[in-house]
């Protein structure tokens, strides 16, 4: 384990990353993390961007509850963090415009129904041009000639579907001999294995199944992918309910006679049975989390659970300060 | 609340969800509460993560259902003839399976599965996995080895792409363009498509530049082998269309207990109903109840009640566990813990309520599974869950 130690030592801080590709499977909190992450960034002072790249938006009811769709064009939802959905038809329309630079000719291509219908049943494609937008995000400068963002966040697809996202532009290398969506598709791959600037950052749940995913996404990232990967987040963590000395709570309050009804306060045996439940599966969790440790291999980073869920910005803030922690290993 | 028997009666259970609600292991809990009802059952994921071997214990599945041992159905109280099989597809495999079924002949068999783009898109083309898996769901269900096949799809966003990705296809294979691409001589002769085809050429033409002409040779090549097979293959997505939209199966919507998790539910009933399939109703996973059974108080002993709630636990604790023990710490981390446990409970009932509400007006049945202190990993964990749907309190499973 001491190369581990190495490893978390040596950790670069998340926010130093330019490009970080947020996954996870289905309902660990990927959009939480990524909004969380991106307002940690606007208060360090960057200028940063959240991609969104499903069918629907999740980032904005995150950041500012109540706000009209940011769709293609994004918007600024709050200060120095923009958010936009990219759509994989619109990211088509924008780059054949810069392809062919004839606007006619795209209307064309995209308004022409047998193109729809060659695109409806292609695979691959929305996932390249989705990269492809990101990367144009990347290279984008301001009126000074800077880079428009310093931190760009894309919340990507769950795992599973997530990986083969990130695979196409090496799938599209190789299966394609020539030309230019090789070219762009080469673009594309550089940039997501950019180990300097690009980190996937997959998030968890401390239970079994999800536990089990991370370990499989994390192998697979490290043997095919070349992504770089320094850490879990592991999101929605129970805390122990009982402060140390009274762990076995529970088993004590099963032990007591029954009193009588006081108002306000539940029969002894509810009190137990709730004490119970809690006390087992923040047992599950801790093995959970020491689990991901164990079977990826890396340091993780531990989010508290938020009963209520996220309903605005100062829930995602509850987050970014353990978000943005130095990982420990809970596997030592 | 209890899983109707019209329900279990049913050929195919598609099983429909966002991920992370524990789809899979509802799939597996009404494929033994079936058997337990005497059908023969046979649960089927398409879900790459092999969750399902997981949750059955019965290590990799292959591309044929395998079943759980009769001795093992016995001990968890399901009698004969009740028995679950279970399997996981292996999808690129399935998909050649088709080419080699649907191929006018062994040598443009040979040229699909050789082309390069084939090789790259069978287990990505869009929707393919999943229509693979309904066309071996319909190839099961011919060959009436079981009662009842439920099946766990992948999450919500691609809930529908097996029933759309088949038309997709063949829809493009029709088209015009595809046309062009495969008989361009033919094509460019037939009167009246003239002004029609000038276009499509220049599609062609401006797509060509984007991507390369290498490119479009191998898709040309692989549609042209693709072609072939599209009567078989039209036929085929007929039926399984057929079997899928009509009265022998039904759709079950699963849930998770948040209020995020029920929205998301929401939305895609609408979607599901919207797009005409036969949908029976709502479980949600995982809701956390007050023991005992009824409603969470809407507090614990908050205000005036706090100070003499904490003495009269503080009290029995301290004669309960004698001196040294620090009764009054104790009791304020007891009330504490409730509130937290309370607190979720309630959260979980009013998201979970609407949720109800919305599936009841469209009179679909309901039905919730509490949340377990442990996993469900084992047959056991399973049959709680299975006990949940007949409406019998999980504890006595």
């Amino acid at each position: 384990m001491a190369s581990q130690c190495a490893t978390s030592a040596s950790l670069r801080p998340l926010l130093e990353r330019r490009l970080v590709i947020v996954t996870g499977k289905g309902g660990t909190g990927k959009t939480s993390v990524s909004a969380a992450l991106a307002l940690a960034g606007a208060a360090a002072g960057k200028r940063v961007l959240v991609a969104e790249v499903g069918r629907d938006e999740h980032v904005p009811r995150l950041l500012a509850p109540g706000s009209v769709p940011v769709g293609y064009a994004g918007r600024e939802l709050v200060p120095g963090v923009t958010v936009l959905r990219i759509d994989p038809y619109e990211a088509l329309g924008e780059y054949l415009g810069l392809q062919l630079r004839v606007r006619s000719a795209v209307d064309l291509v995209l308004r022409n129904k047998a193109f729809r219908q060659l695109l409806d049943a292609s695979p691959g494609w929305r996932e390249l041009i989705t990269l492809g937008k990101v990367w144009h995000l990347e290279q984008m400068q301001d009126a000074k000639g800077a880079r428009r963002f310093d931190l760009l966040i894309v919340d990507a697809p769950a795992t599973g579907h997530g990986l083969t996202f990130l695979d196409v532009p090496r799938v599209v290398v190789s299966a394609v001999r020539t030309g230019p969506l090789r070219r762009n598709a080469e673009l594309v791959g550089e940039m997501i294995g950019d180990r300097d600037h690009t980190l996937l950052l997959p998030v968890a749940l401390a239970e079994e199944l999800p536990a089990r995913e991370t370990a499989e996404l994390v192998a697979r990232v490290r043997s095919s992918l070349g992504i770089a990967v320094d850490r879990v987040i592991v999101n929605a963590v129970v805390e122990a309910p009982f402060p140390a000395g009274l762990e076995d709570l529970d088993e004590r309050l099963a032990r007591l006679p029954e009193a009588g009804a006081h108002p306000g306060l539940p029969p002894f045996r509810v009190l137990a049975a709730c004490a119970a439940h809690l006390r087992s599966r923040a047992d599950l969790n801790r093995v959970y989390v020491r689990e991901i440790a164990r079977d990826s291999g890396l340091p993780v980073v531990t989010l508290p659970f938020l009963p209520m869920g996220i309903r605005g910005p100062s829930d995602l803030r509850a987050l970014a300060d353990p978000l943005l922690a130095h990982p420990v290993l809970a596997a030592a | 609340m209890r899983l109707p028997d019209e329900l279990l009666a049913k050929r195919v259970l598609v099983c429909v969800g966002s991920g992370g609600v524990g789809k899979t292991t509802l799939a597996a809990a009404i494929a033994l509460e079936a058997a337990r009802r005497g059908r023969r059952a046979l649960v089927l994921t398409i879900d790459p993560a092999r969750r399902l071997a997981d949750a059955l214990g019965i290590g990799a599945l292959g591309n044929e259902p395998k079943a759980i041992a009769p001795d093992a159905l016995v001990t968890l109280g399901i009698p004969a003839p009740g028995s679950v099989s279970a399997m996981m597809l292996d999808m690129k495999r399935s998909f050649d399976d088709l080419v080699e079924r649907f191929a006018e002949n062994a040598d443009a068999r040979d040229r699909i599965l050789q082309n390069r783009i084939y090789q790259h898109v069978s287990d990505a083309l869009a929707g393919s996995a999943e229509y693979s898996a309904m066309e071996k769901v319909f190839e099961l269900s011919e060959r009436r080895e079981y009662d009842l096949i439920v099946v766990d799809t992948p999450p919500s966003q691609h809930a529908l792409d097996f029933l759309e990705a088949p038309q997709r296809l063949l829809e493009f294979l029709d088209s015009r363009l595809v046309q062009l691409l495969l008989h361009p001589a033919f094509a460019a002769g037939r009167f009246g498509f003239r002004l029609f085809q000038r276009s499509a050429q220049r599609v062609l033409q401006l797509l060509e530049r984007v991507s390369g002409l290498a490119f479009l040779e191998d898709v040309s090549e692989f549609l042209l082998a693709f072609e072939g097979m599209s009567e078989g293959f039209r036929e085929r997505a007929r039926s399984v269309r057929a079997l899928l939209l009509g009265p022998s199966s039904a759709f079950v919507l699963a849930a998770g207990p948040s209020a995020e998790s029920a929205e998301q539910a929401s939305l895609l009933l609408d979607r599901l109903v919207a797009s005409g399939v036969p949908m029976a109703g709502v479980i949600v996973n995982r809701v956390r109840v007050w023991p005992g059974g009824g409603d969470a108080p809407a507090s614990i002993a908050e205000g005036a009640e706090e100070a003499p709630a904490i003495e009269t636990l503080r009290s029995a604790l301290a004669r309960s566990e004698g001196a040294g023990f620090p009764a009054l710490e104790a009791a304020r981390a007891a009330v504490a813990a409730t509130r937290t446990y309370a607190a979720l409970v309630r959260a979980h009932a009013l998201a979970t309520g609407r949720l109800r509400s919305t599936a009841e007006a469209r009179g679909l049945f309901w039905l919730r599974v509490p949340e377990l202190p442990r996993d469900v990993h084992d047959l056991i964990g399973l049959c709680r869950i299975a006990a949940a749907l007949r409406g019998a309190p999980a504890e006595e499973a």
